[in-house]
């Protein structure tokens, strides 16, 4: 745009008008060098010491932080169940979330009820994470309220101990992280949904499309480029889940729900090896940036 | 020139936030952090620390208070930045990490300097042969039992040894009404339920997880207590659960009569009366096995208090730490808080307190203290790692033998850090 | 025939409200159970069978929280916090979407992908430096040291949203602005902004939900009670051997309720935004 610009010694016009942009990016910028960058730069450091923080005098020790990260199972189970359960939780996400969408947009609907329906659907967004693992704590307590429901349904024939079973805790996890999560989806697909235009719903119509066709051929198309920013985010956003598992399980029974933050976590504040740690959640900022990658090479491609 | 102007708002913006930052704090100010003053009664502590300030002009106290769990990660993260409060609090589990770390101060120069009589602390917590911690006031851990729970089982006498307790837990277990005889809290959030309701067993018959202050499981004192904890789980005389149980729950399953024993803070008896008046329930020692004379080992769990190395005003603090250990304001403050004093020569009151405080005194006086979780190295590391192997025993995956071997070896690989 | 046809025509509208309603006990019930169990005593909420409605009604949960100058104060922290935190995002945040809207420029792809890289850093990771950071600044335990903080974790998305919507509006807009001369920050500001509201609401109330909601860095980087939020007021009522279960339940409904408000004045707006930020993201 500004490609043919002349280069005069003072400040031009032009100068100033390429220079416009930077000053408005600069307040952003600033502070994301300063708490961003800054102490990435500390973790990083950390990761490569003995004993950062604790001892007087760390010292380096290259990889090997990574290295005995790498050689422990616990690592690879938290690896492998942070990925199982950010999957789980993106895709279920997406799911309940479209699902809500549809129903809340169809014309079907009468209005006042769509209003406030679409509210107490995005209620269990605004809890905070504490208090939504103490609700699902006791809801799913071998004697809490799902239990005596289900059992009186005849759907399971026994107290079932959802948290403190190694079987179903993760699965119980993901359950309670989707049912947090959803509004944002549901939100924001409904937001798309009433962006499509009527005109091609009511073309396909003449073409004589039923309404799974119009759902497969024209909303998904429609809303592929918010699902894909969003679960794309999500997926980021899940990775790095703490206070919901930490409150729940603390990452048990048996490891069988420590994902890569309790993990990060319990070697600083339980272990005090802050550099343990930093190396950890270094390769936690490694899963999550490439899902960046695929993210950037999305918005490219837009 | 508008975006100059912006500029201009913007580092407006950014002197005032720094202005603002530059707030002091009067440097006579002594912070005390703990978790206590939200488990007293309401304004307790606060008016013992208006009573110090009116002994000592010229020293203020800032009570810097949250719940256990928030105060352990606000320590660890002020120890790492150098902001920790002038008086801590203290749990025995964390002391030899924070003073491996530099972070609490050793209190044996302070000691001196005020030429103290050591011989009046009941118990000096330390490491590397250095004071770091006293014992403020101590809570001990007796079985707690539902008398009414017992007597319609037809258990008539408190139990004393583990085959009491094991049938007594078996009589009063009904899956169809969800009563169960035991609850057990294993949650790996916080795994205090190791040193607690498993390894009290232990200590109570006269055993020990370590010798010479290194770890030494594989000793048929671990193993018998762990069999013993499988064969109630087997009996499924366990509340369902135990794995994401916590001492929150325990108390809650309790007072509402769905549990018949419990292994519990004395710090809970006005707890358990206020929800559930109606309880009737009794207080023993913790069994021990078959034959055994000696004394019992009573698990507890301290308030202990430790000095920052960084504090700027040591003097000032260690009067404060003096202040609440004497023998008058020391008896005062375990009266308000259901514990025993860390000063042999208080004398609490407990005359206000629950009747049965009475027969737990006795209780205490009978048997000894023990709890060898205090003062070691990352001991939440390592009941965490032992509670995992304690869960993989429940579940059936492991023998007690193999848990104590695992742990053995974990815990070995902490200590030589 | 005319039954059958009707029948067809019936079945769609009441699967949808069977959906509606199944949906509504999904989201529905845990928040429920949660009001219902603030009306109750804490052993009540334990009693077997579990029952919704509570035996005894009271309010003595509310009571005590509104009795208490401590835990009002958690509320204005809140508030406070959180709305500082709101108006610096969408200002900053209009600020940044001006320019990867409107100018292309050299490290546009650069920040761009610098921007979404952020989200990527685990809040976890930054606990321990921060800490260092917020102590070096000497604003520990202050509104700053939280406001601050938060900021980096809202306005990524909030420069995404914000953009996207800038980009849904004709480029001519502000163009004829600066043909008359006029400079780009007028333009920005008397052109773009008013016509933005929808994007800025959709921005400001994600970013309020987020501030309100953290827990991690508010428990953290204040210690005294007078600095305290909302969630780590919850969490207070954690106590070391026993939970304050119908005040937690409370303060959380207590907490919910301003939000609550807030979603259903600005839910037309709110999703307008939201539409806009992310087709165009």
């Amino acid at each position: 745009m500004q490609a043919t610009l002349s280069r005069r010694a003072f400040v031009s016009y032009a100068t100033r008008r390429k220079l416009v942009p930077y000053a408005y990016v600069a307040p952003a910028m600033a502070l994301f060098a300063l708490l961003m960058l800054y102490p990435m730069i500390a973790v990083f450091r950390y990761s490569l010491m003995d004993g950062a923080i604790i001892k007087r005098n760390p010292t380096f020790v290259g990889f090997a932080n990574y290295v005995a990260n790498f050689e422990n199972p616990v690592f690879w189970q938290a690896v492998g169940q942070t990925l199982y359960f950010t999957s789980l939780s993106v895709i279920f996400h997406l799911a309940i979330g479209m699902g809500f969408a549809l129903l809340l947009n169809s014309p079907l609907v009468n209005p006042t009820l769509r209003s406030l329906l679409r509210t107490l659907y995005v209620l269990p967004w605004l809890f905070t994470a504490v208090i939504i693992a103490i609700i699902w704590r006791l809801l799913l307590d071998p004697e809490g309220v799902i239990n005596a429901i289900l059992m009186a349904l005849h759907v399971v024939g026994h107290k079932v101990e959802w948290f403190s079973s190694t079987t179903t805790a993760l699965d119980a996890l993901t359950f309670v992280n989707v049912w947090a999560g959803y509004p944002l989806y549901m939100v924001s697909l409904l937001a798309g949904l009433q962006g499509v235009p009527k005109e091609l719903y009511e073309a396909a119509g003449i073409d004589g499309a039923n309404a799974i066709e119009k759902f497969r051929f024209i909303t998904v198309p429609q809303l592929t480029p918010i699902i894909i920013s969003i679960a794309l985010l999500d997926f980021i956003w899940t990775m790095q889940v703490f206070p919901l598992v930490w409150t729940i399980t603390g990452g048990g029974p048996i490891y069988s729900t420590e994902v890569m933050s309790t993990y990060t976590y319990k070697q600083a504040f339980a272990d005090y090896d802050f550099s343990m740690a930093s190396s950890s959640a270094i390769c936690i900022l490694l899963m999550s940036l490439s899902a960046t990658y695929f993210y950037v090479k999305h918005q490219k491609a837009q | 020139m508008s975006l100059k102007r912006s500029l201009t708002y913007l580092s407006a913006v950014a002197t005032v936030l720094a202005l603002c930052t530059g707030a002091a704090i009067a440097d006579t100010t002594l912070e005390f952090a703990q978790w206590w003053e939200p488990e007293m009664p309401a304004g307790a502590l606060r008016g013992i620390m208006n009573d110090f300030e009116a002994a000592n002009p010229g020293i203020k106290v800032k009570l810097i208070s949250g719940p256990y769990s928030a105060t352990h990660d606000q320590i660890v993260a002020g120890a790492a930045s150098g902001t920790l409060s002038d008086v801590v609090g203290l749990d025995g589990a964390w002391v030899n990490g924070l003073a491996k770390q530099g972070a609490i101060a050793p209190l044996d120069p302070l000691m001196d300097a005020a030429k103290y009589d050591r011989s009046q602390i009941a118990d000096i917590i330390k490491v590397d042969g250095k004071s770091y911690m006293f014992p403020l006031a101590s809570f001990v851990y007796p079985v707690f039992i539902n008398l009414d729970l017992a007597k319609a089982a037809g258990v008539d006498r408190l139990p004393s040894t583990r085959n009491e307790f094991a049938d007594a837990a078996k009589k009063m277990t009904h899956p169809d009404k969800n009563q169960y005889g035991w609850v057990l809290p294993l949650s790996l959030q916080t795994p205090n339920g190791i040193q607690n309701d498993v390894m009290s067993w232990v200590w109570a018959s006269g055993g020990s997880m370590l010798k010479d202050g290194k770890p030494d499981l594989e000793n048929p004192g671990v193993v018998g207590a762990l069999e013993f904890v499988k064969s109630l789980n087997d009996a499924g005389v366990i509340s369902p659960g135990i794995d994401a149980t916590k001492e929150q729950d325990k108390v809650e399953q309790f007072v509402n009569g769905r549990v018949g024993m419990m292994i519990d803070s004395l710090a809970h008896i006005n707890l358990i009366r206020k929800r559930n008046p109606n309880l009737h329930f009794g207080i023993s020692a913790l069994p021990a096995v078959e034959g055994y004379a000696g004394k019992r080992g009573l698990p507890y769990a301290s308030w202990g208090i430790g000095i920052s190395a960084n504090s700027k005003h040591k003097e000032e603090a260690w009067k404060l730490v003096a202040y609440l250990m004497s023998p008058e304001v020391n008896g005062k403050l375990v009266s308000l808080a259901n514990a025993f004093p860390g000063n042999v020569n208080a004398k609490p009151d407990f005359s206000k307190s629950d009747p049965l405080f009475a027969e737990a005194f006795k209780i205490f006086q009978a048997g000894k203290l023990a709890n060898e979780f205090v003062g070691l190295p990352v001991a939440e590391q390592l009941m965490r790692e032992m509670d995992v192997e304690v869960q993989k025993m429940l579940a059936g995956q492991e023998t007690p033998q193999q848990v104590v071997a695992n742990t053995q070896k974990e815990w070995l690989a902490d200590f030589a850090k | 025939m005319t039954k059958r046809s009707r029948l067809k025509s019936l079945a769609p509208t009441a699967l949808t409200y069977l959906g509606l309603a199944v949906g509504l006990v999904y989201a529905g019930f845990p928040i429920l159970w949660m009001l219902f169990a603030s009306l109750k005593s804490n052993t009540e909420i334990f009693e077997l069978p579990p029952r919704l409605l509570p035996r005894h009604f009271t309010l003595e949960a509310y009571f005590t929280i509104f009795a208490d100058p401590i835990k009002v104060r958690f509320f204005v922290n809140s508030y406070l916090v959180s709305g500082v935190v709101t108006l610096l995002t969408v200002l900053i945040a209009i600020l940044s979407a001006y320019a990867f809207s409107r100018y292309s420029f050299r490290f546009k792809a650069l920040l761009n992908v610098f921007v979404i890289s952020t989200q990527t850093v685990p809040p976890i990771t930054l606990l321990i430096p921060y800490f260092g950071m917020v102590v070096a600044f000497r604003i520990f335990d202050t509104y700053y040291a939280l406001i601050l903080t938060y900021m980096v974790f809202t306005l990524p998305y909030a420069i995404l949203l914000m953009t996207g919507y800038l980009n849904t509006l004709p480029k001519e807009l502000d163009e004829a602005v600066l043909v008359d001369g006029g400079s780009s920050w007028t333009a920005l500001w008397r052109v773009l902004v008013p016509i933005s509201i929808p994007g800025i609401v959709a921005t400001a109330v994600y970013t309020f939900l987020l501030a309100w909601n953290e827990f991690l860095f508010a428990l953290t980087l204040t210690k005294s009670m007078e600095m305290r939020t909302v969630p780590i007021g919850i969490e207070l009522l954690m106590g070391q051997h026993a939970y304050e279960w119908n005040q937690m339940m409370a303060m959380s409904v207590l907490g919910s309720l301003p939000l609550l408000v807030l979603f259903l004045l600005a839910q037309r707006y709110f999703l307008a935004g939201m539409t806009a930020g992310s087709v165009k993201a």
